[in-house]
Parts: structure tokens; C-alpha cells; sequence
């Protein structure tokens, strides 16, 4: 039945070893490899015709190092007072508090929607892929989009740093959400409790570690958010002031201050949630 | 009483369908369901507060058919079927106190059920009700810091918050050792007796329903095969409730030894 066209020898005969090449090289490898070679062409070409404009580089790196000696090791005001930018940076954290607040309220509720577990399924989908949609435009951008409808401001800053914050805690909300196990909620379904109450007396203090956690993770990308967006729509907040020591005046101790109060909130901020998270892990 | 008259669900496989089920439930007495597993005993507990919708039949509490009620009706009823279940389904962050005042929810308000505004009356019963089930000293203990058994009793006493005229017992006992079996249906038989409660419970260990009930449901296949009193369930009964399952060998030699 099986018959191949070749005859073959019936008996087993020693065949003379084949030296035949052996690659180490796998078909992705290939791949990188191609990518690479590709990729270090393309800088090679674009160093060598690059348009240096005349520029001496001895002389550019010396004040490559001015200018950081400046900001890091030299930090000062410049135009404004310490008091001033204090306060600018008073603005922007509270920048970052009030869109974060004001987008965790909105977003728990939304959440509750998106939620498989607790909504019609076409209602999770259809909220989950409009976040989805808000989420994959930056922060910035809604901010620029809003300062059209409100003009350049404060409002315009709330308004896209809020719009942002909210599609993306509802994503992380209605997952915590989803993790909620169903059979304690049918637990009171079950005695009659409606929906809402549900909601706040059985799935919120299951969550209550996941919530916070995601909450102060958004606190501190709206603080670095507010920074930038404050820049872009002169929310008169720290981000202005540094946007126009680095543009404008070119003072680069004050850059240098400024950069260096941004890490302390920075620090201060992660100390905290790091406090608080192990508080309610602990202790709720 | 609680009257449930040609109960029919039918799934897509055969497993966990019911087939005219009929049986009563008295208040006072522990009524026991027992058959092989995958035989409908869980559906036909949640067919009675309707956490399962069934295609057909009727089930009346105190001459009221559950099944007719609407939505509001439902929750109403509800309120007055308490639930127990294998795996306790406590919210397990908060405290013994809160999870037994969640039984008060029901009877309350959209709002202040959301905010949980309990009077100090309901905190008062919760008390005395966790003390009922002996774990008075336990009220402020996070609920996932209870062995088992104590989470059952929790459990109960959330029941009981409900001022229930029945307590519905899914497993109750299927998740603890001996000794907390004992105390959980010792409680739950004591329940039935002092305030006239109708108690009706799924089982797989026959040996307990032998012990603890008054009333035996048998159910194979979705279907009634056996009801009537305790005392006149005998190794004949038992072979009608479990023939041609692989349990049911295992379990009527288990209670023979």
C-alpha cells in the first residue's frame, strides 16, 4: 500500500555521514537580526550626513555642563519669589486633588456600569469601549480640546485632567469590581437587598484596598500631568512657571528649583500612599 | 408552611433539571432534601426564593405563590427567606456585627440601606442574635479572621436578623469538621423548635439528616422519589434516593458502617 516511488535497499546499509550545515540561527532570529543590521544602516547614514551646523562640539558640551551646573548644583529664583512658585506648586497638587477626587466619584459610579458582574453585559461593553477610546487620547490633548470650548485656563486644565482620570479608573474600578466574588452578593440578593445598597454595603468594602490603590497611582499621574497641562494651558500653576523660566527667560537656576520642589512632592507623595496602602491592607 | 406544587426547570442537559416537584415544608420542623449529587437539590433551593427562575409550577409560603410576586413583591418575600450556604458568603472584610445587621437591609430604604444606617435597636439584636449563636465575644472580629463554623453561625445569624419565617440551608455543613457540624445544626434544630421556623436543607451526608431531621425529601434524577417522616426512611428508602449512582453505594454503605 505505502509505496515509494524510490526503491529502498531492504536491508539497512551504513550511509556515508552527510556534512550537511547545521544553523543555530531560528527564522525570529533572522528577523532581529535583519531589524538590527537595518537599523544601525540607517544611524550610520544619518550621523554621517548630519547638518552639525557648524557647531563645535568641545565647546557645546562645556556648556552642556554650564547650563546643568546651573540648574542642579546652582538653584535659586529667578523672577518670581520662593513664595510664588510655593504657591504655584500649591496650585498644581491641588490640581492634581481636585480633578483625582472629582474623577474617583464619577468613575465608581460609571464603574458600576462597566462592571460584568453587576450590569447588563451590553451596557459594560458598550461603557468599556467608549473609556477605552477616551483613554488611548493623552491627557494633554483633552486639555487642548476643552480649552477650545472653555478657552485657556484653570476650568479647561479641571475639566481634561478630569475627563482622563475618570475613563481610566473605571477600568481599573469595574475590574476590582469583577473580582468581587458573585456568591456574596447573591448572599443578599437573596435576602431581598437591592441593587444600590449591594453595591455600597457588600462590594465597596471588599474593595476598598484595590480602589485606594488605584486611586493615589492616578493622584500622582495627574501631579505630573497637572505639571505638564499646566504649562500648556496656563493654569498659572507650577508647569507655567517652569515652562516660562525654560522658554522665556531662560533661568535656568530657577528650572533647577523648580525641578527640585517637583521631586519633593514627588517623594512625599509616594511616601504617602505607601503609608496608606499598608494601613487599610492591614488593618481592613 | 411552605407548599411547593409541580416545580418544573429543565436546563439544557439533563443534570440539575426538575421534574413535577412536589413537597411540603412545616414550620417547626427540619426538613431535609438528600439525593446524589447533580440530582437538582441546590436548584430546587433557589427555586424557592427564585434566585433560579423555573419554567413551571407553584410554590406557596403561608398560601402566598413566590412565583407570582413581581419585582418589588419578590424582594418583599425575600426578606422573609433566610439563606444559608456552603461557603458562608459573608463579606469577609467587615466585622461579625456588620455582616449580621446586613440581614436588616432588606427592609430598608434605597438610601439608608447604601449608608448603612442601622437604628440602635437593629445593633441591639444583632447583638443578642451572635450571642443566640454563641459568638458574642466575636462581634468586632473581621469575619475572614472566623474559622468556619463561626462564619456559619455569622451566617445564621444574618439569616435570623431577617426576622425569617424560613431558613434556606444550601450545604450548610459540607465545608466543616465534625464538631462544627454538630454546633451549627444543633443550632439550626433548635431554631426550628423555639420560633417555629420552617427549615428546609440540602444534604449530602445522610447519617445527619437521619440525626437532625424531622421531615426527608429524597430526590433522584430531578425528581421526588421518597417523602415522609424521618423514622420511616429505611435502607430501602435509601436505595430508591441513590440507585444507579456511584454515590450511592459509597454513601448507604457509610451510614450502614
Amino acid at each position: 500500500m505505502i509505496e515509494n516511488s524510490q526503491p529502498k535497499p531492504k536491508t539497512i546499509q551504513p550511509v556515508a555521514p552527510q556534512t550537511k550545515h547545521v544553523s543555530l540561527v531560528t527564522r525570529p532570529r533572522k528577523i532581529l537580526r535583519g531589524v538590527l543590521a537595518g537599523l544601525a544602516i540607517i544611524t550610520i547614514y544619518s550621523l554621517a550626513t548630519l547638518n552639525n551646523g557648524n557647531l563645535v562640539f568641545a565647546d557645546a558640551f562645556k556648556s552642556l555642563g554650564v547650563n546643568l551646573n546651573a540648574m542642579f548644583l546652582h538653584p535659586g529664583v529667578g523672577q518670581d519669589t520662593f513664595g510664588q512658585l510655593l504657591r504655584a506648586l500649591v496650585t498644581s497638587v491641588s490640581l492634581a486633588m481636585l480633578t483625582t477626587l472629582l474623577g474617583a466619584v464619577i468613575a465608581f459610579f460609571i464603574a458600576v456600569g462597566a462592571a460584568r458582574n453587576l450590569a447588563p453585559s451590553w451596557l459594560a461593553t458598550t461603557i468599556k469601549a467608549v473609556m477605552a477610546f477616551i483613554r488611548a487620547i493623552p491627557t494633554i490633548l483633552w486639555v487642548l480640546i476643552y480649552s477650545v470650548v472653555m478657552g485657556l485656563g484653570a476650568s479647561a486644565a479641571v475639566v481634561g485632567l478630569t475627563f482622563h482620570s475618570v475613563a481610566y479608573l473605571v477600568k481599573a474600578y469595574s475590574e476590582s469590581i469583577e473580582e468581587t466574588s458573585q456568591d456574596t452578593i447573591e448572599a443578599l440578593k437573596a435576602s431581598g437587598v437591592g441593587f444600590w445598597p449591594i453595591v455600597f454595603q457588600a462590594i465597596l468594602p471588599s474593595i476598598v484596598p484595590a480602589l485606594l490603590s488605584w486611586t493615589f497611582i492616578r493622584f500622582e499621574i495627574n501631579f505630573a500631568n497637572a505639571v505638564a497641562v499646566g504649562a500648556a494651558a496656563g493654569a498659572d500653576d507650577i508647569g507655567y512657571f517652569l515652562f516660562m523660566a525654560g522658554s522665556f527667560y531662560f533661568n535656568f537656576h530657577e528650572v533647577g528649583l523648580i525641578v527640585y520642589l517637583l521631586l519633593a512632592v514627588a517623594i512625599v507623595l509616594e511616601l504617602v500612599s505607601m503609608k496608606l496602602r499598608g494601613h487599610y491592607l492591614k488593618h481592613n | 408552611m411552605l407548599k411547593v406544587i409541580q416545580l418544573d426547570k429543565t436546563y439544557g442537559s439533563n443534570k440539575h433539571s426538575l421534574k413535577n416537584v412536589n413537597f411540603t415544608a412545616q414550620p417547626g420542623e427540619v426538613t431535609a432534601i438528600i439525593g446524589p449529587s447533580g440530582a437538582g437539590k441546590t436548584t430546587i433551593l433557589r427555586s424557592i426564593n427564585q434566585l433560579i427562575r423555573d419554567d413551571s409550577g407553584q410554590i406557596l409560603l403561608d398560601g402566598q405563590d413566590i412565583r407570582q410576586a413581581n419585582k418589588a413583591g419578590l424582594r418583599k418575600i425575600r426578606h422573609h427567606i433566610g439563606m444559608i450556604f456552603q461557603n458562608y458568603n459573608l463579606i469577609s472584610p467587615l466585622t461579625a456585627l456588620e455582616n449580621v445587621l446586613h440581614g436588616r437591609l432588606g427592609a430598608k430604604s434605597t438610601v439608608a440601606g447604601m449608608l448603612g444606617l442601622y437604628s440602635n435597636e437593629e445593633k441591639t439584636e444583632a447583638l443578642e442574635l451572635l450571642d443566640e449563636v454563641g459568638l458574642k465575644e466575636y462581634a468586632y472580629q473581621r469575619c475572614d479572621q472566623l474559622s468556619g463554623g463561626q462564619q456559619q453561625r455569622v451566617g445564621i445569624a444574618r439569616a435570623l436578623m431577617q426576622h425569617p419565617k424560613m431558613i434556606l440551608c444550601d450545604e450548610p455543613i459540607a465545608s466543616l469538621d465534625p464538631k462544627s457540624t454538630k454546633i451549627v445544626m444543633d443550632i439550626l434544630r433548635r431554631l426550628a423548635k423555639d420560633k417555629q421556623l420552617i427549615i428546609l436543607i440540602n444534604l449530602h451526608q445522610v447519617d445527619i439528616a437521619m440525626e437532625y431531621a424531622d421531615h426527608v425529601v429524597g430526590i433522584n434524577s430531578g425528581a421526588i422519589v421518597f417523602e415522609g417522616a424521618t423514622k420511616t426512611v429505611d435502607d430501602d428508602v435509601l436505595q430508591k434516593i441513590y440507585r444507579q449512582t456511584d454515590d450511592a453505594k459509597t454513601v448507604v454503605s457509610a451510614n450502614e458502617n
